[in-house]
């Protein structure tokens, strides 16, 4: 048994988990139920092979599933950084990652953009007789009435701002060994994104513009609600992360999940900047403004 | 075949240690909870091959229906499985045949190449040709791969789901164009087929995040990027594509989804939307996505040629850079796919430049391939047979990719039978092409046994002479205006397609030799050497044992 | 024009532009087909000059400067010698003439093209693919100028030697098509909500057809595109006749180019 099978390296060798076989049972289960959650809302039928799955409850229990996956698996992944397997190189991989997935995501929110631009710059086409005829050839497109970015966007953008700030507090700190800074920074952060979120659900209920049946208001409830949807995600990466600052976690020499977290924040905070230029001041630009 | 238990007779002798093999996991764990790149990579093996089948399946019903003028078999075809009547099966037939050549696109592209040359082949060859015992995220690797299982399934439940009112499945093309991918098919089975991009699209952004950071980050001590080998580069460029590309066709059906079931109106003109818009989503991603499909293939031909013409590379930093090139202005030209959409002078002008540009380090590698084999000695194994078949098809596929590239003839040829036979050459006669020199070259490695040389080669005869069969005469069909995803043609162009359907029989015949050999194999059970190709293997692949340790690289190797 | 059985190159033009296009696509051809056997001699050359049996020992060359310097300027010129002409060809085709003589409207919808004059009192029409149960009635027995699938109930009547603007579009929700007319060199997508354009000249008379070239459900094949050619007189005649009886003045104008001279006329267009 020696050493013939020790391993000369620092990379992490895992054991097998059952978590990606669950994640993609779930996927399966989630999308599935997914098709026939939009069929119920929509009140058609979703049949399959003679079975009617237009109910909702198949898309939670994927959901749940999914969800459960990512719990158990995260959880693991801790465990394994508490135990050491992180190496200097593991983290190394685990930097990359992340950085791999937010450019993943800035392509993402490419595409809204650009769906966004081609409705907004060419509003007045000549050659896309419909759409003139719905927009007026100009952008926002006649009868809209958009958001003043100057009330509640702009309580946002400045929220935003001071989260981002608040989490290179907590990082700071947790750079000293500052746990108390650390948690404080982390939990006005958390309370931030929250007060955020609460922002963006009200000025989506008085919006003045709807989301169907029109591009004005297509482009914009799918990118800020995509970017509403990312800020939630980090609230909660966010918040983990405070929970596992107050049980003890990271050292600050060590503590890439924290970090994950920030820079996670940051891609998120600086989506909104472009969305705050480009969709509520420049897109609303000359056009009747609503104060809800 | 390929099936998990020729592993089990394997104790990864030599090399390591033989108490290796008490770390193997039990079969449960180990195929379906596996960690292991090179048992993942295989999972993904079996899975292309099995993909393949049915994709292959659906082409040559096609070509059946094609064989003559008239409707042969979907009438048929949709009674017996959907149990249409008269007139109601000639209906439910043709839709079924837009159903067929849907399926037949995705699952070649998505479910078949892909995971066989970067699931398969880059996850097993990979961290092994980089000196690294594992992927960087072996965990993650694993859920990449049984993303794709549901993937597939949910394409093929599609295909039994309501799709236009009265029809089944979904018949808009691997491009789903709205309005036909939205109001024009509003029945689920679109829904399940654009969850089914989505979940496949997750699995490679997640695998492609994997490579780049094996890559990148745990090659062996000394091995810098320019002593990489060139396959480590196909795949770390491809990875980039896939990062950048994917999420962008995410968000492009993403928004079919929402115009589809949540009133939107991103393709909706009434709306204010533009049907147009989704085609430069899509081709955003579609073109870099025909460059993912052969960059792996590049990086495998070079090793083949290297292999068998006892030669190293020619040109080495010329090849990872033409690499490198092509995939950034792959970025740049997705518009050529759309010359017919009344794009303004300007934009086609620039379009038809960015594209040619291709050709150029295109070229290089082509050129860089032949000026290895010069002076070199040649053995022709089958591996290096399939190379230079590739080499030689792919050309023709790329030379007519270049006369497409000029709007003002795609004019003509856009959407007809001539797009057909340009991406199979590249397709069905390149990357395909690769994927099975790919095969024999590291069959022997990967299982432990020597395939049996007669059949590789019967193999890639009847191969090679059933798909120029199918696809060269496509030419003809296609300057003559022959539109594609026409289920029924005008009797003109009869001939050609009944010589094309022939081609096709071939290819099936072709592909069961395959299997076959894959069968001989494991029945006769030669064991291969460590090495069986000799002195021109220099990758460090060929210093393990075949099949390699279960963990290789304990001791990390020293590249000089 | 339409195809011909075992029919190996593009269709005979009937337009100027199409004739440049033809001109365009042999002209590639001296290019790629000489690079394709390059690579192929190339291949040949090494299989046989550097099998094993002949060359036993490998040389070790790995660079070469100057050789690569040139594999990557040659297909630069090459592109080069391709791209003006090109360029050349692309313009030819977008840029319309100021004042086109005639201008039609074409709105596909699932599945059928309707074609409107733009005049003072548009004369407009649906054209459907001709069934065969229904060739007889219309007097269209002859499949070889009828064609199964490509002949239609009422085709597109137009001038010849005049320049005609084809205005392009689907019905606002419908799904996107294509109006194709090989021997013209013309295809445009009909996409809802869009005006697209394109022109010709259609030279000689004779019945032309082209096929929908944007797949747009299952009756994608059955949607052609059928264009009746004819001298500028007799055009004129059947505009003022078609507005108030379009059978009518279909049937009097098949009387007057069906007949045995004409389709004469009409098998030299279709060489
Ligand atoms: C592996 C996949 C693959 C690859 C590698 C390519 C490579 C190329 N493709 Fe192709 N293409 C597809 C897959 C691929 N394509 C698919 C799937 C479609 C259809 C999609 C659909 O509509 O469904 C398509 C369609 C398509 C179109 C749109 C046609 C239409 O719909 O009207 C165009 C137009 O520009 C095009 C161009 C090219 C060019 C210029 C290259 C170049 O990269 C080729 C470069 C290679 C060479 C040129 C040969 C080697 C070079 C030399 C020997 C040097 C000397 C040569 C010269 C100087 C010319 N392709
Ligand atoms: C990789 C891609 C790929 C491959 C391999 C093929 C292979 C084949 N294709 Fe297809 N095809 C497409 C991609 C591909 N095709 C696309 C993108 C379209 C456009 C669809 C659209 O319009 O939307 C299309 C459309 C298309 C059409 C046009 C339909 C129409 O427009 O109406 C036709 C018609 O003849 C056709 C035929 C065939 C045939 C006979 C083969 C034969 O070559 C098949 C023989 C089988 C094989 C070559 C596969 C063998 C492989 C394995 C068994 C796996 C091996 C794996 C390992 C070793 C790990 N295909
Ligand atoms: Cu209309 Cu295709
Ligand atoms: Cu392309």
């Amino acid at each position: 048994m020696a050493d013939a099978h020790q391993k000369h390296h620092d990379y992490h060798i895992i054991d097998p988990s059952p978590w990606p076989f669950l994640g993609s049972v779930g996927a399966f289960v989630m999308a599935l139920g997914g098709v026939g959650y939009m069929r119920y809302l929509s009140g058609g039928s979703f049949k399959l092979f003679g079975l009617e799955l237009a109910h909702p409850w198949l898309f939670f229990i994927g959901l749940a599933l999914v969800l459960y996956t990512m719990f158990g698996w995260w959880s693991d992944t801790v465990k394994e950084a508490n135990e050491g397997h992180h190496t200097r190189v593991v983290s190394l991989h685990l930097r990359y990652g992340m950085i791999m997935f937010i450019a993943s995501e800035v392509m993402f929110f490419v595409a809204w953009f650009w769906a966004f631009f081609d409705a907004s710059i060419y509003a007045g086409e000549a050659i896309q007789v419909s759409r003139v005829e719905f927009t007026g050839g100009h952008w926002p497109p006649k009868g809209i009435e958009v958001l003043d970015p100057w009330h509640l966007p702009l309580y946002n953008t400045v929220i935003l701002l001071l989260s981002g700030t608040t989490v290179t507090w907590a990082h700071h700190a947790l750079l000293h060994g500052d746990r108390k800074g650390l948690v404080r920074g982390l939990l006005l952060t958390v309370l931030l994104g929250v007060l955020f979120s609460f922002v963006q659900g009200y000025e989506y209920v008085h919006a003045p513009f709807d989301f169907k049946n029109s591009i004005y208001g297509a482009t914009f409830f799918m990118a800020t609600g995509f970017h509403g949807f990312h800020v939630l995600v980090g609230t909660i990466f966010l918040l983990v992360c405070l929970l596992r600052a107050l049980k003890g976690d990271f050292t600050p020499k060590q503590h890439f999940g924290f970090e994950a977290a920030a820079w996670y924040w940051h891609f998120v905070d600086v989506v909104w900047l472009f969305l705050f230029f480009s969709i509520y001041i420049w897109g609303g630009w000359g056009a009747p403004l609503s104060h809800g | 075949m390929a099936g998990p238990s020729a592993h089990d007779h394997h104790a990864p002798a030599a090399h390591g240690s033989d108490d290796h093999h008490a770390h193997v996991p039990g079969f449960f764990a180990r195929w379906f909870f596996s960690t292991n790149h090179k048992d993942i990579g295989t999972l993904y093996l079996i899975f292309a091959i099995i993909a393949g089948i049915i994709g292959g399946v659906l082409s040559i019903a096609m070509r059946m229906e094609l064989q003559e003028p008239g409707i042969q078999i979907f009438h048929g075809l949709a009674s017996m499985v959907y149990g249409f009547q008269g007139d109601a099966a000639i209906d439910g037939g043709k839709h079924m045949y837009n159903v067929f050549t849907t399926a037949h696109a995705l699952i070649m592209i998505f479910f078949m190449v892909m995971p066989a040359l970067i699931g398969g082949f880059a996850n097993w060859m990979i961290p092994i040709m980089i000196g690294a015992p594992d992927m960087a995220f072996p965990r993650m690797n694993n859920i990449s791969f049984w993303l794709i299982v549901p993937a597939f399934l949910l394409l093929l439940l599609s295909m039994f789901v309501e799709g236009p009112a009265g029809a089944y499945g979904t018949g808009g093309g691997w491009t789903i164009y709205p309005p036909l991918s939205t109001t024009g098919q509003p029945g689920p089975a679109m829904d399940l087929a654009i969850l089914s991009l989505h979940v496949a699209g997750a699995s490679s952004i997640l695998g492609a995040i994997n490579f780049i950071t094996t890559i990148l980050n745990m090659r062996a001590p000394g091995m810098t990027l320019h002593k990489m080998p060139l396959f480590a580069w196909a795949v770390l460029i491809t990875a980039f594509l896939l990062l950048l590309s994917l999420p962008v066709l995410a968000g492009g059906i993403t928004m079919l989804l929402t115009d589809r079931n949540f009133g939107t109106t991103f393709f909706a003109p009434e709306g204010g939307g533009d049907p147009v818009l989704f085609q430069h989503l899509f081709w955003f991603f579609g073109h870099p996505e025909v460059y993912i499909l052969i960059l792996p293939g590049f990086g495998i031909i070079s090793h083949i040629v290297s292999t068998f013409s006892r030669k190293p590379v020619f040109g080495y930093l010329g090849m990872a850079y033409a690499m490198v090139a092509i995939g950034a202005v792959g970025f740049i030209v997705w518009a050529h796919h759309m010359y017919t959409v009344g794009l303004s002078l300007e934009a086609q002008r620039y379009f038809v430049f960015a594209t040619m540009v291709i050709a150029v380090p295109t070229g290089v590698k082509i050129f860089s391939w032949i000026a290895t084999m010069w002076g070199g000695s040649l053995t022709f194994r089958t591996p290096m047979v399939w190379a230079v078949g590739f080499i030689f098809l792919f050309t023709v596929g790329g030379v007519t990719g270049v006369q497409l590239a000029n709007a003002g003839l795609d004019r003509s040829l856009h959407d007809t039978y001539y797009v057909v036979a340009h991406f199979h050459y590249v397709l069905s006669l390149g990357a395909v092409f690769a994927i099975f020199a790919a095969w024999y070259y590291w069959f022997p490695k990967m299982f432990g046994y020597m395939y049996a040389e007669w059949i590789g080669k019967l193999h890639f005869w009847v191969m090679f002479i059933g798909v120029n069969m199918v696809f060269f005469p496509q030419h003809f069909l296609g300057l003559a205006g022959m539109p594609r995803r026409y289920i029924d043609y005008p009797d003109a162009f009869a001939g050609w397609n009944y010589v094309s359907s022939i081609g096709s029989y071939i290819s099936g015949v072709g592909v069961l030799i395959f299997l076959f050999g894959v069968f001989e194999a494991f029945a006769r059970k030669r064991v291969a050497a460590d090495n069986p190709w000799g002195e021109g293997a220099t990758t460090l692949e060929w210093q393990l044992s075949s099949p390699p340790p279960y963990h290789q690289w304990e001791q990390l190797p020293k590249i000089k | 024009d339409q195809p011909k059985p075992w029919q190996m190159g593009l269709q005979e033009a009937a337009s100027p532009v199409m004739a440049d296009i033809r001109w365009f696509e042999q002209y590639t051809l001296w290019f790629i087909v000489p690079i394709t056997l390059f690579v192929l001699l190339l291949l040949v050359v090494v299989v046989v000059k550097f099998r094993a049996g002949a060359n036993p020992v490998p040389s070790k060359t790995s660079h070469n400067t100057a050789i690569e310097v040139v594999w990557t300027v040659g297909p630069v010129i090459v592109l080069l010698f391709l791209a003006v002409p090109s360029f050349k060809l692309l313009n030819k085709e977008l840029v319309l003439p100021e004042k086109p003589d005639v201008t039609v409207k074409a709105t596909a919808t699932q599945w059928l093209w309707s074609y409107e004059y733009q005049m003072e009192n548009p004369v407009s029409f649906d054209s459907y693919m001709l069934k065969e149960e229904d060739r007889a009635a219309a007097g269209k027995t002859d499949m070889a100028r009828y064609p199964r699938l490509l002949a239609a109930d009422n085709e597109l009547v137009l001038p010849v030697g005049k320049s005609v603007r084809m205005l392009v579009t689907a019905a606002p929700t419908d799904v996107i098509h294509a109006f194709a007319l090989p021997a013209f060199g013309v295809k445009i997508d009909a996409v809802p909500g869009r005006l697209n354009e394109t022109w010709f000249v259609a030279e000689k008379e004779g019945l032309y057809y082209g096929q929908c070239s944007e797949l747009c459900g299952k009756d994608h094949s059955f949607m052609p595109i059928a264009i009746r050619v004819v001298s500028e007189d007799k055009y004129k005649t059947w505009l003022a006749a078609a507005g108030s009886d379009l059978a009518k003045a279909n049937k009097d104008l098949m009387a007057a180019t069906d007949g045995p001279a004409t389709v004469n006329v009409a098998q030299n267009t279709a060489q």
